[in-house]
């Protein structure tokens, strides 16, 4: 019980540092998150571009942000824009990043969600006199929105926990602030441990919150 | 409801599970306080071979080289400290292992010893224990060819940036030395490079092997001349609770750096670093 007692030893030690990394790994989530939303939105109308060479090009641009990995693109982007005199700043860098790898992800997912719903309701929408843009208003989207809010959290769920690889670059986010730490203390494990159980947290509370949002929304729709 | 509380249940449960795996860990390395159970020292000579935490990210203590084989100078140490043992280099086993890997196979006795450019700190010596140093690497600040700066005074300025690796040591040097500047902090040497040859940072602080090592393919970067006056002494580190295996281990350091392996010693020191070490005190 001993090495319980110091391990609590170690934890109260560094719970200011550790809550300074927790608040600059929160920050990078709620900069990357609503971005990343955001992104996909911007991406789903060429996605789904009628014209084949904009949705080819989506196409690629998507695929290729999906299929290669986020700790790369974050080491591109940081050390890549200097070439071309531009310096953001090392949280800026992280939060594009993340937003730009996600928004790629989530925009399969909203196009995934649209053309799940059967074309037959697109068909009856239109034979009831319904113009296209009012069909998927009122007949397509509130279906499409229900199916994609549980994969929609999946993804930010990870999207969080991917805020880890900007330590990277030197954000002293969480994870940093961590590896500072057992650099300094040797004590890998106990603060590997905190530090889990930290992600587990604010994972939870955001996994909480879309369960809150999921209900609400699928009362609001009946 | 239902559900939240199970959330809540579940939750506890690791962090207790977490929390008793931690305990678990800890109760078997405590076990070698017990006299009955025999030191590394016997357990190393009864299997034969030595096995050695050595790290393959930092050129020229321990590197990957273009035949795909790891050498440096931590390599070259630790095979001395195998001769030691058993009159014989090649009974050793390297484990490549991450920085931070380095204390919980340590203390779970998955390595021997461990000698990765490891600096004895304080505050890891509560956690490991540490031989006498091997080597005093001394530091060095790199910046480019073309930076205006050419003392370690003119860096302390709030328009430079520096950039420091995850070790303590280099974070409060800058603090003493130039603290107006701004720090940034990378866990590896190549990115603290990278920072400095893009712009992204003034200058990185590195151990002067290691900044001299790669100077020598990339002629765009030059070390400050004055260089920081800090005694950095790097130690092989074991588990603690084993005094013998850590006379044995500081016997052998203590050999090297000014007593029957001098020679030997002095060998590898040229060997890598291109000239004769500062004659250590006994």
């Amino acid at each position: 019980m001993d090495y319980l007692a110091s391990v609590f030893a170690v934890w109260i030690r560094l719970y200011p540092s550790l809550m300074t990394g927790f608040a600059i790994t929160v920050s990078l989530a709620l900069a990357a998150v609503p971005l990343a939303l955001a992104g996909g939105l911007v991406l789903l109308p060429l996605r789904m571009w009628s014209g084949r060479l904009v949705r080819a090009l989506a196409g690629t641009y998507i695929e290729f942000m999906r299929n290669t990995p986020l700790l790369l693109q974050i080491y591109l982007i940081y050390f890549g824009l200097p070439l071309f005199g531009l310096f953001p700043s090392e949280f800026t860098c992280g939060v594009i990043g993340i937003a730009l790898q996600h928004s790629a992800f989530l925009v399969e997912i909203y196009r995934g969600g649209i053309e799940a719903i059967s074309q037959r309701q697109w068909e009856a929408a239109r034979a009831i006199g319904m113009v296209r843009y009012t069909a998927l208003r009122h007949i397509i989207l509130p279906q499409a929105a229900l199916r994609i809010l549980g994969p929609i959290g999946n993804q930010l769920i990870i999207l969080v926990k991917d805020t880890s690889l900007v330590s990277a670059i030197g954000v002293a986010e969480l994870t940093m602030t961590g590896k500072v730490a057992i650099e300094r203390l040797a004590a890998t494990l106990e603060i590997f441990v905190a530090i889990g159980l930290l992600y587990l947290l604010l994972t939870s509370a955001l996994g909480a919150g879309l369960r809150i949002i999921e209900r609400r929304v699928s009362e609001w729709l009946g | 409801m239902t559900s939240r509380r199970n959330f809540v249940t579940t939750g506890l449960g690791l962090a207790v599970g977490a929390g008793a795996a931690l305990a678990e860990t800890r109760s078997a390395a405590a076990q070698s306080t017990d006299p009955a159970v025999k030191s590394k020292l016997d357990e190393v000579r009864a299997r034969g071979k030595v096995i050695v935490g050595v790290t393959s990210e930092a050129p020229p203590f321990g590197f990957v080289d273009e035949k795909g084989e790891l050498v440096g100078f931590d390599i070259d140490v630790a095979k001395l400290i195998a001769k030691g043992i058993f009159g014989d280099d090649t009974k050793i086993e390297l484990m490549k292992q991450g920085f931070a890997a380095r204390w919980p196979n340590t203390q779970n006795g998955t390595i021997d010893f461990g000698i990765m450019v490891t600096t004895i700190y304080p505050d890891r010596v509560l956690q490991v224990a540490f031989t006498r140093p091997y080597i005093d690497s001394g530091i060095v600040l790199v910046v480019r060819k073309d930076s205006p700066v050419k003392t370690i005074a003119d860096l302390n300025k709030a328009e430079y940036t520096v950039a420091h690796l995850t070790a303590p040591v280099q974070e409060e040097r800058g603090k003493r030395l130039y603290p107006n500047a701004k720090f940034l902090t990378f866990d590896a040497i190549s990115a603290q490079f990278n920072a400095v040859k893009l712009g992204r940072a003034t200058a990185c602080q590195l151990d002067a092997p290691v900044a001299l090592y790669y100077l020598k393919d990339n002629p765009e970067y030059r070390v400050l001349d004055e260089w920081l006056t800090d005694v950095t002494g790097n130690g092989v580190f074991l588990r603690h609770d084993d005094f013998k295996w850590w006379l044995f281990l500081d016997t052998m350091v203590a050999e090297m750096m000014g007593g029957s392996r001098y020679s030997d010693y002095k060998a590898i020191y040229k060997k890598w670093f291109g000239v004769e070490p500062k004659r250590a005190r006994a």
